[in-house]
Protein backbone atom coordinates (compact mmCIF):
# COMPACT_ATOMS: atom_id res chain seq x y z
CA UNK A 1 0.00 0.00 0.00
CA UNK A 2 2.73 2.38 0.75
CA UNK A 3 4.51 1.57 -2.29
CA UNK A 4 1.80 2.61 -4.21
CA UNK A 5 1.17 6.00 -2.54
CA UNK A 6 4.44 7.36 -4.52
CA UNK A 7 3.57 5.86 -7.55
CA UNK A 8 0.49 7.73 -7.05
CA UNK A 9 1.16 10.77 -6.27
CA UNK A 10 3.57 10.80 -9.43
CA UNK A 11 0.57 9.67 -11.62
CA UNK A 12 -0.92 12.69 -10.30
CA UNK A 13 1.83 14.87 -10.13
CA UNK A 14 2.36 13.93 -14.23
CA UNK A 15 -1.58 14.68 -14.98
CA UNK A 16 -1.57 18.09 -13.15
CA UNK A 17 1.54 18.75 -14.60
CA UNK A 18 -0.04 17.62 -18.35
CA UNK A 19 -2.57 19.47 -17.87
CA UNK A 20 -1.16 23.23 -16.66
CA UNK A 21 0.95 22.75 -19.73
CA UNK A 22 -1.89 22.45 -22.02
CA UNK A 23 -4.14 25.19 -20.36
CA UNK A 24 -1.67 28.01 -19.77
CA UNK A 25 0.72 26.19 -22.61
CA UNK A 26 -2.32 27.20 -25.11
CA UNK A 27 -3.16 30.54 -23.54
CA UNK A 28 -2.96 34.01 -25.62
CA UNK A 29 -4.59 37.32 -25.92
CA UNK A 30 -4.73 40.52 -27.83
CA UNK A 31 -4.01 44.08 -26.03
CA UNK A 32 -4.98 46.68 -27.43
CA UNK A 33 -2.74 50.48 -27.20
CA UNK A 34 -5.62 53.01 -26.24
CA UNK A 35 -5.51 55.14 -29.77
CA UNK A 36 -7.62 58.84 -29.62
CA UNK A 37 -10.95 58.92 -29.84
CA UNK A 38 -11.02 55.02 -29.26
CA UNK A 39 -13.48 54.74 -27.06
CA UNK A 40 -15.76 56.32 -29.43
CA UNK A 41 -17.74 54.87 -31.61
CA UNK A 42 -18.11 56.43 -34.90
CA UNK A 43 -21.75 58.55 -34.67
CA UNK A 44 -24.13 59.13 -37.49
CA UNK A 45 -25.34 62.28 -38.16
CA UNK A 46 -28.54 63.07 -39.93
CA UNK A 47 -28.07 64.12 -43.60
CA UNK A 48 -30.93 64.08 -45.71
CA UNK A 49 -30.81 61.72 -48.76
CA UNK A 50 -30.44 64.86 -51.59
CA UNK A 51 -27.32 66.21 -49.55
CA UNK A 52 -24.91 63.26 -50.29
CA UNK A 53 -22.51 62.83 -52.64
CA UNK A 54 -20.72 59.28 -53.85
CA UNK A 55 -17.13 59.24 -52.70
CA UNK A 56 -14.53 57.65 -55.11
CA UNK A 57 -11.47 55.69 -54.04
CA UNK A 58 -8.70 57.19 -56.13
CA UNK A 59 -5.71 55.30 -54.49
CA UNK A 60 -4.96 52.69 -51.72
CA UNK A 61 -1.39 52.53 -50.80
CA UNK A 62 -0.12 49.85 -48.27
CA UNK A 63 3.71 49.94 -46.77
CA UNK A 64 4.93 47.47 -44.35
CA UNK A 65 7.72 48.68 -41.92
CA UNK A 66 8.46 50.92 -44.66
CA UNK A 67 8.54 48.56 -47.57
CA UNK A 68 5.24 49.27 -50.80
CA UNK A 69 3.24 45.95 -50.60
CA UNK A 70 0.58 45.12 -53.01
CA UNK A 71 -2.80 46.17 -53.11
CA UNK A 72 -5.03 44.38 -50.77
CA UNK A 73 -8.85 44.48 -52.05
CA UNK A 74 -9.68 42.85 -48.55
CA UNK A 75 -8.02 46.58 -47.05
CA UNK A 76 -9.86 48.79 -49.69
CA UNK A 77 -13.25 46.50 -49.41
CA UNK A 78 -12.71 47.12 -45.22
CA UNK A 79 -12.24 50.83 -45.44
CA UNK A 80 -15.37 51.17 -47.80
CA UNK A 81 -17.57 49.06 -45.53
CA UNK A 82 -16.42 51.43 -42.54
CA UNK A 83 -17.50 54.91 -44.71
CA UNK A 84 -20.84 52.93 -45.50
CA UNK A 85 -21.77 52.26 -42.33
CA UNK A 86 -21.22 56.04 -41.46
CA UNK A 87 -23.57 57.04 -43.83
CA UNK A 88 -22.03 60.24 -45.51
CA UNK A 89 -22.16 59.34 -48.79
CA UNK A 90 -24.83 58.23 -51.62
CA UNK A 91 -22.61 55.53 -53.27
CA UNK A 92 -19.00 54.47 -53.07
CA UNK A 93 -16.83 53.49 -55.34
CA UNK A 94 -13.33 51.33 -55.47
CA UNK A 95 -10.39 51.92 -57.14
CA UNK A 96 -11.56 50.30 -60.13
CA UNK A 97 -14.99 51.78 -60.50
CA UNK A 98 -15.03 54.92 -62.64
CA UNK A 99 -14.99 58.33 -61.42
CA UNK A 100 -18.38 60.23 -61.86
CA UNK A 101 -18.13 63.10 -65.09
CA UNK A 102 -16.82 66.49 -64.07
CA UNK A 103 -20.35 67.80 -64.25
CA UNK A 104 -21.28 65.85 -61.10
CA UNK A 105 -20.30 66.64 -57.26
CA UNK A 106 -18.18 64.10 -55.46
CA UNK A 107 -15.14 62.98 -53.60
CA UNK A 108 -12.07 61.41 -54.18
CA UNK A 109 -9.95 59.50 -52.06
CA UNK A 110 -6.84 58.49 -51.45
CA UNK A 111 -6.04 56.05 -48.78
CA UNK A 112 -2.21 55.05 -47.06
CA UNK A 113 -2.17 52.03 -44.65
CA UNK A 114 1.54 52.27 -43.22
CA UNK A 115 1.46 48.69 -41.37
CA UNK A 116 4.55 48.44 -38.58
CA UNK A 117 5.04 44.57 -37.68
CA UNK A 118 7.56 43.84 -34.78
CA UNK A 119 7.75 40.42 -34.47
CA UNK A 120 10.74 40.00 -31.56
CA UNK A 121 12.15 37.48 -33.86
CA UNK A 122 15.56 37.21 -32.14
CA UNK A 123 13.74 37.18 -28.55
CA UNK A 124 11.37 34.67 -30.38
CA UNK A 125 14.50 32.59 -31.13
CA UNK A 126 16.13 32.72 -27.58
CA UNK A 127 12.82 32.06 -26.28
CA UNK A 128 11.99 28.50 -28.20
CA UNK A 129 16.12 27.65 -27.39
CA UNK A 130 14.84 27.71 -24.09
CA UNK A 131 11.63 26.01 -23.95
CA UNK A 132 13.52 23.14 -26.24
CA UNK A 133 16.10 22.79 -23.58
CA UNK A 134 14.00 22.39 -20.97
CA UNK A 135 11.77 19.84 -23.24
CA UNK A 136 8.97 22.12 -23.13
CA UNK A 137 8.24 22.14 -19.17
CA UNK A 138 8.79 25.59 -19.15
CA UNK A 139 6.27 26.77 -21.80
CA UNK A 140 3.46 27.88 -19.80
CA UNK A 141 6.20 30.66 -18.05
CA UNK A 142 7.60 31.83 -21.33
CA UNK A 143 5.41 33.96 -23.36
CA UNK A 144 6.21 35.38 -27.12
CA UNK A 145 4.39 38.48 -28.54
CA UNK A 146 3.94 39.79 -31.72
CA UNK A 147 3.29 43.66 -32.41
CA UNK A 148 1.10 45.39 -34.89
CA UNK A 149 0.48 49.21 -35.62
CA UNK A 150 -1.25 50.78 -37.92
CA UNK A 151 -0.60 54.55 -39.94
CA UNK A 152 -3.87 55.43 -41.59
CA UNK A 153 -3.49 58.91 -44.00
CA UNK A 154 -6.68 59.12 -45.35
CA UNK A 155 -7.14 62.52 -47.96
CA UNK A 156 -10.72 63.00 -48.86
CA UNK A 157 -10.99 66.02 -52.08
CA UNK A 158 -13.65 67.72 -52.63
CA UNK A 159 -15.30 68.67 -55.87
CA UNK A 160 -13.93 72.31 -55.90
CA UNK A 161 -10.44 71.05 -54.99
CA UNK A 162 -10.19 71.89 -50.84
CA UNK A 163 -8.67 68.94 -49.65
CA UNK A 164 -9.22 67.38 -45.71
CA UNK A 165 -6.49 64.96 -44.31
CA UNK A 166 -7.06 62.44 -41.67
CA UNK A 167 -4.85 60.61 -39.75
CA UNK A 168 -5.07 57.62 -37.39
CA UNK A 169 -2.91 55.68 -35.36
CA UNK A 170 -3.46 52.28 -33.57
CA UNK A 171 -1.20 49.42 -32.16
CA UNK A 172 -1.70 46.17 -30.46
CA UNK A 173 0.06 43.11 -29.09
CA UNK A 174 -0.92 39.47 -28.97
CA UNK A 175 0.90 37.86 -26.10
CA UNK A 176 0.68 33.86 -26.78
CA UNK A 177 2.06 30.86 -25.44
CA UNK A 178 3.95 28.39 -28.22
CA UNK A 179 1.14 25.88 -28.08
CA UNK A 180 -1.25 28.55 -28.36
CA UNK A 181 0.85 29.82 -31.48
CA UNK A 182 -1.76 30.16 -34.51
CA UNK A 183 -1.88 32.12 -37.85
CA UNK A 184 -5.53 32.84 -36.80
CA UNK A 185 -3.94 35.35 -33.59
CA UNK A 186 -2.41 36.94 -36.26
CA UNK A 187 -5.61 37.71 -38.08
CA UNK A 188 -7.74 38.79 -35.12
CA UNK A 189 -4.84 41.09 -34.02
CA UNK A 190 -4.57 42.83 -37.12
CA UNK A 191 -8.23 42.61 -37.59
CA UNK A 192 -8.49 44.66 -33.87
CA UNK A 193 -5.68 47.07 -34.82
CA UNK A 194 -7.59 47.94 -37.99
CA UNK A 195 -10.86 48.25 -36.59
CA UNK A 196 -9.76 50.49 -34.07
CA UNK A 197 -7.63 52.51 -36.23
CA UNK A 198 -10.64 53.02 -39.04
CA UNK A 199 -13.25 53.63 -36.20
CA UNK A 200 -11.36 56.99 -35.22
CA UNK A 201 -10.33 57.83 -38.42
CA UNK A 202 -14.24 58.00 -39.11
CA UNK A 203 -14.99 60.17 -36.07
CA UNK A 204 -12.81 62.72 -37.25
CA UNK A 205 -14.73 62.78 -40.68
CA UNK A 206 -18.14 62.09 -39.20
CA UNK A 207 -17.06 65.77 -37.41
CA UNK A 208 -16.60 66.98 -40.94
CA UNK A 209 -19.98 65.95 -42.16
CA UNK A 210 -21.03 69.42 -43.10
CA UNK A 211 -17.92 69.62 -45.28
CA UNK A 212 -19.36 66.81 -47.53
CA UNK A 213 -23.35 67.59 -48.07
CA UNK A 214 -23.89 69.27 -51.27
CA UNK A 215 -24.97 72.13 -50.57
CA UNK A 216 -21.74 72.68 -48.62
CA UNK A 217 -20.35 74.54 -51.75
CA UNK A 218 -21.57 75.38 -55.29
CA UNK A 219 -19.84 73.29 -58.16
CA UNK A 220 -17.56 75.23 -59.82
CA UNK A 221 -15.31 74.38 -62.59
CA UNK A 222 -13.30 71.78 -61.79
CA UNK A 223 -9.67 73.08 -61.19
CA UNK A 224 -7.48 72.03 -63.82
CA UNK A 225 -5.11 69.02 -62.89
CA UNK A 226 -1.60 69.13 -63.77
CA UNK A 227 0.39 66.70 -62.53
CA UNK A 228 4.38 66.49 -62.75
CA UNK A 229 6.39 63.35 -62.52
CA UNK A 230 10.15 63.14 -62.04
CA UNK A 231 12.17 60.02 -61.50
CA UNK A 232 15.26 59.60 -59.90
CA UNK A 233 17.43 56.56 -60.28
CA UNK A 234 18.81 56.75 -56.65
CA UNK A 235 16.01 57.12 -54.81
CA UNK A 236 12.30 57.02 -54.78
CA UNK A 237 10.97 60.28 -55.16
CA UNK A 238 7.76 61.52 -54.34
CA UNK A 239 5.00 62.77 -57.41
CA UNK A 240 4.44 66.09 -57.14
CA UNK A 241 1.04 67.29 -57.62
CA UNK A 242 -0.10 70.73 -58.62
CA UNK A 243 -3.55 71.90 -58.67
CA UNK A 244 -4.42 75.37 -60.67
CA UNK A 245 -7.93 76.51 -61.10
CA UNK A 246 -9.15 77.30 -64.33
CA UNK A 247 -12.47 79.44 -63.02
CA UNK A 248 -9.02 82.15 -62.78
CA UNK A 249 -8.98 82.10 -66.64
CA UNK B 1 10.43 -9.85 -40.37
CA UNK B 2 10.80 -6.34 -38.18
CA UNK B 3 13.29 -4.98 -40.81
CA UNK B 4 10.69 -5.94 -43.72
CA UNK B 5 8.32 -3.96 -41.45
CA UNK B 6 10.53 -0.77 -41.48
CA UNK B 7 11.36 -1.25 -45.15
CA UNK B 8 7.53 -1.59 -45.77
CA UNK B 9 7.85 1.47 -43.57
CA UNK B 10 10.03 3.65 -45.49
CA UNK B 11 8.54 2.42 -48.91
CA UNK B 12 5.07 3.54 -47.92
CA UNK B 13 6.80 6.86 -46.76
CA UNK B 14 8.00 7.06 -50.08
CA UNK B 15 5.27 5.82 -52.35
CA UNK B 16 3.24 8.49 -49.85
CA UNK B 17 5.40 11.77 -51.07
CA UNK B 18 5.60 10.70 -54.71
CA UNK B 19 1.66 10.40 -54.51
CA UNK B 20 0.75 13.81 -53.61
CA UNK B 21 -0.59 16.28 -55.24
CA UNK B 22 1.74 17.18 -57.81
CA UNK B 23 -1.00 19.78 -59.78
CA UNK B 24 -1.04 21.97 -57.51
CA UNK B 25 2.85 22.27 -57.69
CA UNK B 26 2.75 25.88 -59.48
CA UNK B 27 -0.13 27.88 -57.25
CA UNK B 28 1.01 30.95 -55.74
CA UNK B 29 4.19 30.83 -53.43
CA UNK B 30 3.38 28.95 -49.78
CA UNK B 31 3.29 31.50 -46.97
CA UNK B 32 3.86 30.30 -43.45
CA UNK B 33 3.19 32.01 -40.54
CA UNK B 34 4.05 32.33 -37.05
CA UNK B 35 1.80 29.26 -35.80
CA UNK B 36 1.90 27.36 -38.85
CA UNK B 37 1.84 23.69 -37.79
CA UNK B 38 3.87 20.90 -39.34
CA UNK B 39 3.64 17.25 -39.35
CA UNK B 40 5.97 15.20 -40.99
CA UNK B 41 7.28 11.69 -41.47
CA UNK B 42 10.83 10.96 -42.15
CA UNK B 43 12.55 7.77 -42.66
CA UNK B 44 16.45 7.04 -43.40
CA UNK B 45 19.33 4.76 -43.36
CA UNK B 46 21.79 4.79 -40.32
CA UNK B 47 25.44 4.47 -41.79
CA UNK B 48 28.59 4.60 -39.22
CA UNK B 49 30.85 7.71 -39.75
CA UNK B 50 33.89 7.41 -37.77
CA UNK B 51 35.58 10.50 -36.61
CA UNK B 52 38.42 8.97 -34.47
CA UNK B 53 41.49 6.47 -35.61
CA UNK B 54 39.64 3.71 -33.89
CA UNK B 55 36.06 2.56 -34.59
CA UNK B 56 34.53 -1.02 -33.36
CA UNK B 57 31.22 -0.69 -33.64
CA UNK B 58 29.73 -0.04 -36.98
CA UNK B 59 26.22 0.65 -36.41
CA UNK B 60 23.21 0.88 -38.97
CA UNK B 61 20.11 0.54 -39.40
CA UNK B 62 16.91 2.04 -40.81
CA UNK B 63 15.53 5.26 -38.67
CA UNK B 64 11.79 6.61 -38.48
CA UNK B 65 11.50 10.21 -37.22
CA UNK B 66 7.65 11.16 -36.96
CA UNK B 67 8.10 15.22 -36.04
CA UNK B 68 5.41 18.12 -34.66
CA UNK B 69 7.06 21.90 -35.69
CA UNK B 70 5.52 25.41 -35.08
CA UNK B 71 6.59 27.83 -37.08
CA UNK B 72 8.03 30.88 -34.53
CA UNK B 73 8.82 33.81 -37.07
CA UNK B 74 7.13 35.15 -40.69
CA UNK B 75 10.38 35.41 -42.40
CA UNK B 76 13.24 37.44 -41.04
CA UNK B 77 16.31 39.54 -42.99
CA UNK B 78 15.62 40.43 -46.49
CA UNK B 79 18.65 38.72 -48.55
CA UNK B 80 19.59 35.26 -49.78
CA UNK B 81 19.33 34.72 -45.59
CA UNK B 82 15.80 35.61 -45.56
CA UNK B 83 14.00 32.66 -43.44
CA UNK B 84 11.91 31.25 -40.87
CA UNK B 85 12.44 29.86 -37.18
CA UNK B 86 10.65 26.73 -36.50
CA UNK B 87 10.36 24.69 -32.73
CA UNK B 88 8.75 21.16 -32.53
CA UNK B 89 9.72 17.54 -31.49
CA UNK B 90 10.66 14.81 -32.75
CA UNK B 91 10.24 11.24 -32.00
CA UNK B 92 13.48 8.95 -33.49
CA UNK B 93 13.30 5.47 -33.79
CA UNK B 94 16.63 4.16 -34.86
CA UNK B 95 16.22 -0.41 -35.61
CA UNK B 96 20.21 -0.76 -35.18
CA UNK B 97 20.66 -4.10 -37.87
CA UNK B 98 24.29 -3.43 -37.20
CA UNK B 99 26.56 -5.01 -35.15
CA UNK B 100 23.45 -6.54 -33.37
CA UNK B 101 20.01 -6.64 -34.00
CA UNK B 102 19.40 -3.73 -31.56
CA UNK B 103 16.55 -1.22 -31.15
CA UNK B 104 16.46 2.97 -30.41
CA UNK B 105 14.40 5.39 -29.27
CA UNK B 106 14.23 8.96 -28.42
CA UNK B 107 12.50 12.10 -28.12
CA UNK B 108 14.03 15.20 -29.13
CA UNK B 109 13.30 18.97 -29.08
CA UNK B 110 14.05 19.95 -32.35
CA UNK B 111 14.79 23.86 -33.61
CA UNK B 112 15.11 24.61 -37.52
CA UNK B 113 15.64 27.58 -39.83
CA UNK B 114 13.99 27.79 -42.88
CA UNK B 115 15.77 29.40 -46.14
CA UNK B 116 12.68 30.92 -47.66
CA UNK B 117 13.85 33.12 -50.63
CA UNK B 118 13.83 30.47 -53.24
CA UNK B 119 10.50 30.05 -53.14
CA UNK B 120 9.02 26.69 -53.48
CA UNK B 121 12.50 25.04 -52.96
CA UNK B 122 13.41 25.48 -49.03
CA UNK B 123 16.81 24.90 -47.81
CA UNK B 124 17.38 24.63 -44.08
CA UNK B 125 19.64 23.89 -41.02
CA UNK B 126 18.60 22.01 -38.27
CA UNK B 127 19.28 21.02 -34.62
CA UNK B 128 17.93 18.58 -32.47
CA UNK B 129 18.73 16.77 -28.98
CA UNK B 130 17.38 14.69 -26.22
CA UNK B 131 17.10 11.58 -23.97
CA UNK B 132 17.81 8.02 -25.93
CA UNK B 133 16.94 4.84 -24.56
CA UNK B 134 18.34 1.60 -26.81
CA UNK B 135 19.20 -1.97 -25.97
CA UNK B 136 22.77 -1.36 -28.20
CA UNK B 137 24.28 -0.68 -24.89
CA UNK B 138 25.84 -3.50 -23.42
CA UNK B 139 26.40 -5.03 -26.87
CA UNK B 140 29.37 -2.82 -28.12
CA UNK B 141 32.34 -1.50 -26.03
CA UNK B 142 31.66 2.33 -26.73
CA UNK B 143 28.51 2.42 -24.17
CA UNK B 144 27.45 0.36 -21.43
CA UNK B 145 24.21 2.14 -20.12
CA UNK B 146 20.86 2.05 -22.17
CA UNK B 147 19.76 5.78 -21.00
CA UNK B 148 21.87 8.13 -23.62
CA UNK B 149 21.36 11.08 -25.25
CA UNK B 150 21.20 11.74 -28.89
CA UNK B 151 22.46 14.92 -30.64
CA UNK B 152 21.43 15.59 -34.27
CA UNK B 153 22.27 18.50 -36.82
CA UNK B 154 21.55 18.52 -40.15
CA UNK B 155 20.46 20.06 -43.81
CA UNK B 156 17.71 19.63 -45.89
CA UNK B 157 15.66 20.74 -48.54
CA UNK B 158 12.23 21.22 -48.35
CA UNK B 159 10.16 21.06 -52.12
CA UNK B 160 6.69 22.41 -51.49
CA UNK B 161 4.38 20.52 -54.17
CA UNK B 162 1.49 22.47 -52.56
CA UNK B 163 0.51 25.59 -50.26
CA UNK B 164 0.34 23.04 -47.83
CA UNK B 165 2.64 19.69 -48.62
CA UNK B 166 6.64 19.93 -48.78
CA UNK B 167 8.59 16.96 -49.58
CA UNK B 168 11.85 16.81 -47.53
CA UNK B 169 15.05 15.38 -48.07
CA UNK B 170 18.56 15.81 -46.06
CA UNK B 171 21.19 14.60 -44.67
CA UNK B 172 21.95 14.31 -40.31
CA UNK B 173 24.73 13.60 -38.46
CA UNK B 174 23.82 12.11 -35.43
CA UNK B 175 25.80 11.76 -32.24
CA UNK B 176 24.84 8.94 -29.34
CA UNK B 177 26.65 8.98 -26.00
CA UNK B 178 25.72 8.55 -22.49
CA UNK B 179 27.33 12.57 -21.37
CA UNK B 180 29.22 10.85 -19.08
CA UNK B 181 26.51 9.90 -16.85
CA UNK B 182 28.05 5.66 -16.91
CA UNK B 183 31.29 4.72 -18.45
CA UNK B 184 32.77 3.94 -20.57
CA UNK B 185 31.25 6.96 -23.24
CA UNK B 186 32.79 7.06 -26.16
CA UNK B 187 30.16 8.34 -28.44
CA UNK B 188 28.48 6.93 -31.67
CA UNK B 189 28.61 9.42 -34.30
CA UNK B 190 26.71 8.11 -37.84
CA UNK B 191 25.56 9.77 -41.55
CA UNK B 192 21.87 9.76 -41.79
CA UNK B 193 20.95 10.23 -45.47
CA UNK B 194 16.75 10.58 -45.22
CA UNK B 195 13.47 11.33 -46.71
CA UNK B 196 10.07 11.84 -46.30
CA UNK B 197 7.31 14.61 -46.42
CA UNK B 198 5.96 17.54 -43.86
CA UNK B 199 1.70 18.47 -44.17
CA UNK B 200 1.66 22.10 -42.78
CA UNK B 201 -2.08 23.39 -41.20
Amino acid sequence: MKAKLPLRWSIIGCCGLMIVTLTTGCARWVELMPTINSSQEPSVREIARDEQVPLVMNSVGITRNGSPQNLSLETEQRVLGTLREIGLFSHLGGTDSAEPPASEKFIRARLLFDETIDQHAGDTAWKGIVIAASMFTLTPFIPLKYDYATHVTLELERWDGQVKHYESHSAGTVHYQLFGATPLMIDELKGHVTESCLTALMQQMVNDTTFYTASSTPLFDRPMRSVSAKSQRSELAPVSVSLTSSSGK
Amino acid sequence: MRSQVLTVILLVTIILGASLPFSYAYENTPRLTVGTQEIGLSAGYLLPTCTRSKCKTKQSGPAIMPSWMMTLTDPIGDSWYQGQISLGVEIVYIQFQEPVFSHGIGFTPRIKYTFVALDRIRPYVEFAGGPFWNDLAGNIPEQNSQFAFILTGGLGVSYFLSNQVALNVGYRFQHISNAHTSYPNAGLNSSLPFGGFSFYF
